[in-house]
């Protein structure tokens, strides 16, 4: 036989920039695996909350529901900014990306800022009690991704700024905007959880 | 855009395997060395490196044996004792076993699902340098006298600052976040190159059952490790460094948690380990019994029904904690239920062996020995599982005789019929079958020796971690007997180790298949170019070697000047887009050593962590960093 049976693939794309990017699924896996650790976080925190009558133990104040709710906005609003920064990747727009990326930045820049008020006045360490432990844990690990994810935006926006967002830098942009929205929308639950549970549920007991 | 099969003149397929070459071979020189991102390579290195932790795993292992050869042994006191167990444990778990299916699962998966590298090079090197690391620093407490004796589970309160002073354990929770983060970079990048660049044609029902079990392993580990994040940092670490209280009774805290969250990873841990070695049994019964596998649906199911039962059953290493009955029987249930997924697979395979042509290679034997080791670890398995059982035997040698028959039994043997099996694949050598043939016999005999006469010494009330025993409790002979066995694996070992260096050197030249089998790595040259295929396969069946080769279909229109690779549809693998995969690079590693600095500075304080976060940081802007602006031509 002199034929080969063959499956030209030379006029299928050389790169994408969506949810079918290799990239965009590995992002995905990494947020399943921090998703995992935060879930196995507020498990503990419930356990340990089970574990006694009064939560949080006597002499240590609920924290305040005003400056973690409003910081949610600006937290909110920063999704806008990555929202835009995607289009931008998807449709090569430096532009888009720039100010996308910048709005992104500048909006977790007071959500941080309002998240350090709160926690001047929190009452309680992380050495105080295993309820200290456990909220900081909380609080720790959520900031400490936040703020790693927004170095990363960083990096990014400086990248596109200097004119060298090829395509694989793009599908960087779009992802690291995967990588947001988890961690926007993983907030929310914890949110809920260390702030208005213990009011909600068995308050002053 | 789509691609569509068509007929060309057969001189014209063929890639460019000069510009291939180029494109793909690695730098040279030592930093080429570190460089270095290909597949084969980083998995030969997971390999070698586990074994030679098997090895310093396997010492430890005689060293206590020596001990226990005789009541009131004085070779080892009791500190000592305990170290060197914990150490056999965590070596064993962490430093072998896991990272030796990663990197039988790095090397193997991309040439099975006919790829040419893992869907995220540099990460797969960053993996590998990550357990390197945390190998060497965890054994590095050799030296400064940093080595735990709280057991491989490291429970508190034994564990915690007011009962293991030094820094032990600190070393030892350091090292599990090492290779937490390497087994999630091979967890990471093998979901994804299964899910997204297998061959065109090759569905999902088509997918070796290697690739399906690396599929569910990585699954479980993506769920599994973050527990024992949780275990080993934020309970052991913080309650040690920065005097956190999780597992502080006195201030809220709980032990009993601790328990659940390290079980929470530790059970599903045992599957990680050991769902790869259902996947090579698989493969090499499909070779060597020349017929698929009978069952494939079934056998597949029972692969993903493993992974999900097994986060169900972290309680029953916990029977004895006094947890409340009627959650316990939950445990019970879950427990014995795993036995039928197991069951399923063990009856696929009999049926497989009973209907096929059976060719009975070294490779084979490891297998049968599997089957009956690991068969008898069920059946104690299944008896475990009953709470008024298990707290009879808790604690005792009947629990060690258990799980060693499961591990040892369930991966180690099925890694060395692995390890016969595809030898020829990676060195271009065959194997010595007859060496091969009395290394099995040797460690067959000698496993059994040792293990099974410390069921008699559990049944008869021997504990477990206890460094020796009057002469008057009646464990002398079966202890005695362990002991000598325990010296005749050592040699078997000796024997394997001697076929493999003698067969690497003058072993007879392999061909590309020399088994026939049915999957793409053997369709590759022995060893493989770093690019694997020349022109990347077509799959129409589930045995794709087993078709007429001039039916057999391949892949044109890919770029050979860059590394190119083709990404295809989740379910049917219709090809979707091409791929540029990033070149090798050095960065990986220096990400590695500045992380490495980092968090072993965290061991002695929190601050640790920020100069982990900064030359980490640092490390990921020179990984991603784009030398000039560049644009992916089609």
């Amino acid at each position: 036989m002199t034929q080969a049976r063959v499956l030209d693939v030379s006029s299928l794309p050389p790169y994408e920039i969506s949810n079918r990017s290799p990239l965009w699924a590995g992002q995905l896996l990494m947020c399943m695996i921090e998703g995992a650790l935060f879930v196995i976080l507020i498990a503990t925190y419930f356990y340990l909350r089970l574990g006694v009558d009064v939560w949080p133990p006597p002499g240590t104040r609920i924290p305040g529901t005003l400056i973690p709710t409003l910081a949610l906005i600006p937290l909110i609003a920063s999704c806008v900014g990555s929202w835009i920064a995607d289009e931008g990747a998807k449709s090569n727009s430096r532009g888009k990306m720039l100010w996308g990326s910048a709005i992104n930045l500048a909006m977790a820049g007071v959500f941080l800022a309002l998240r350090a008020v709160e926690w001047a006045g929190l009452n309680f360490r992380w050495n105080t009690d295993a309820h200290g432990s456990i909220v900081w844990d909380m609080l720790f690990l959520h900031t400490y991704d936040v703020v790693a994810d927004l170095l990363v935006t960083a990096v990014l926006l400086a990248i596109v700024a200097i004119g060298r967002d090829g395509p694989k830098q793009r599908i960087g942009v779009h992802v690291d905007s995967v990588l947001w929205y988890f961690l926007v929308a993983i907030w929310i639950p914890m949110y809920v959880i260390i702030y208005w549970g213990p009011r909600l549920v068995g308050a002053g007991r | 855009m789509s691609a569509v099969l068509t007929e060309i003149p057969r001189e014209t397929k063929t890639a460019d395997r000069d510009a291939l070459s180029r494109v793909w071979r690695p730098r040279p020189g030592f930093t080429g060395w570190l460089s270095v991102t290909t597949h084969q390579q980083i998995g030969l290195r997971y390999i070698k490196t586990a074994f030679f932790f098997l090895l310093l795993g396997g010492v430890e292992a005689l060293l206590m044996r020596l001990q226990l050869a005789f009541p009131n042994n004085t070779l080892l006191g009791p500190f000592r004792y305990n170290q060197i167990f914990t150490m056999h444990g965590t070596t064993m778990m962490f430093l072998f076993a896991v990272p030796m299916m990663e990197g039988v699962g790095v090397c193997l998966v991309p040439l099975m699902v006919g790829t040419r590298n893992v869907a995220f090079p540099r990460l797969n090197a960053f993996g590998y340098w990550m357990y390197l690391m945390g190998g060497i620093f965890f054994y590095s407490g050799v030296f400064t006298g940093s080595v735990t004796a709280a057991g491989w589970f490291a429970y508190t309160p034994l564990s915690g600052p007011q009962y293991s002073v030094g820094k032990g354990v600190d070393y030892w929770a350091q090292m599990i976040t090492f290779t937490e983060i390497s087994a999630l970079c091979v967890a990471v990048e093998l979901i994804v190159t299964i899910l997204r660049m297998r061959a065109p044609g090759m569905s999902l029902n088509r997918l070796p059952l290697f690739c399906w079990s690396m599929l569910v392993q990585s699954a479980m580990i993506i769920f599994a490790m973050p527990a024992i994040v949780m275990a080993s940092n934020f309970f052991l670490l913080n309650d040690r460094t920065i005097g956190t209280h999780l597992a502080n009774p006195a201030e809220g805290g709980d032990p009993i948690l601790y328990q659940h969250i390290f079980w929470f990873f530790g059970h599903p841990e045992v599957y990680i380990i050991f769902l790869p070695a259902l996947g090579m049994v698989s493969m090499i019964l499909e070779a060597n019994t020349r017929r698929g596998i009978f069952g494939y649906p079934a056998v597949v199911l029972s692969l993903v029904g493993n992974g999900f039962v097994a986060f169900g059953l972290w309680v029953h290493h916990m029977f004895a904690t006094g947890l409340p009955q009627l959650g316990e029987a939950y445990f019970t249930a879950a427990s014995m239920m795993i036995a039928i997924t197991s069951g399923v697979q063990i009856f696929c395979w009999i049926a497989t062996i009973w209907t096929g042509r059976l060719r009975m290679t070294a490779a084979m034997h490891f297998v049968f020995g599997f089957l009956f080791i690991f068969v008898l670890g069920g059946m104690t398995g299944v008896m475990l599982a009953s709470i008024p059982l298990d707290l009879q035997a808790h604690d005792t040698y009947f629990v060690v005789a258990h799980f060693h028959y499961v591990l040892i039994g369930g991966a180690l043997f099925p890694l060395f019929g692995a390890f016969h099996h595809w030898f020829s694949k990676f060195t271009g050598r065959m194997i010595d079958e007859r060496l091969g043939r009395i290394s099995f016999w040797i460690l067959f005999v000698g496993f059994n020796l040792t293990f099974f006469p410390m069921h008699l010494a559990g049944v008869n009330g021997m504990p477990r971690r206890v460094y020796t025993y009057p002469p008057e409790m009646g464990w002398q002979t079966d202890n005695l007997l362990s002991s000598i066995g325990a010296l005749m694996i050592a040699i078997g070992g000796a024997v394997f180790i001697a076929n493999a260096l003698k067969s690497l050197r003058a072993g007879r030249v392999a061909d590309a298949d020399p088994w026939d089998s049915s999957t793409l790595e053997w369709a590759v040259p022995s060893p493989p170019p770093a690019w694997n295929f020349d022109n990347l396969p077509v799959v129409s069946s589930r045995y794709p070697l087993w078709i007429d080769p001039e039916e057999r279909a391949c892949v044109v229109g890919m770029r050979d000047d860059r590394r190119e690779v083709l990404t295809t549809t989740v379910l049917d693998a219709a090809p979707h887009h091409r791929y540029v995969l990033p070149a090798s690079s050095i960065w990986p590693f220096l990400t590695a050593v500045g992380l490495t600095i980092g968090l072993i500075c965290a061991v002695f304080a929190f601050s640790g962590y920020w100069l982990a976060s900064l030359l980490g940081l640092i490390g990921f802007i020179g990984w991603f960093w784009p030398p000039r602006h560049v644009e992916v031509e089609p």
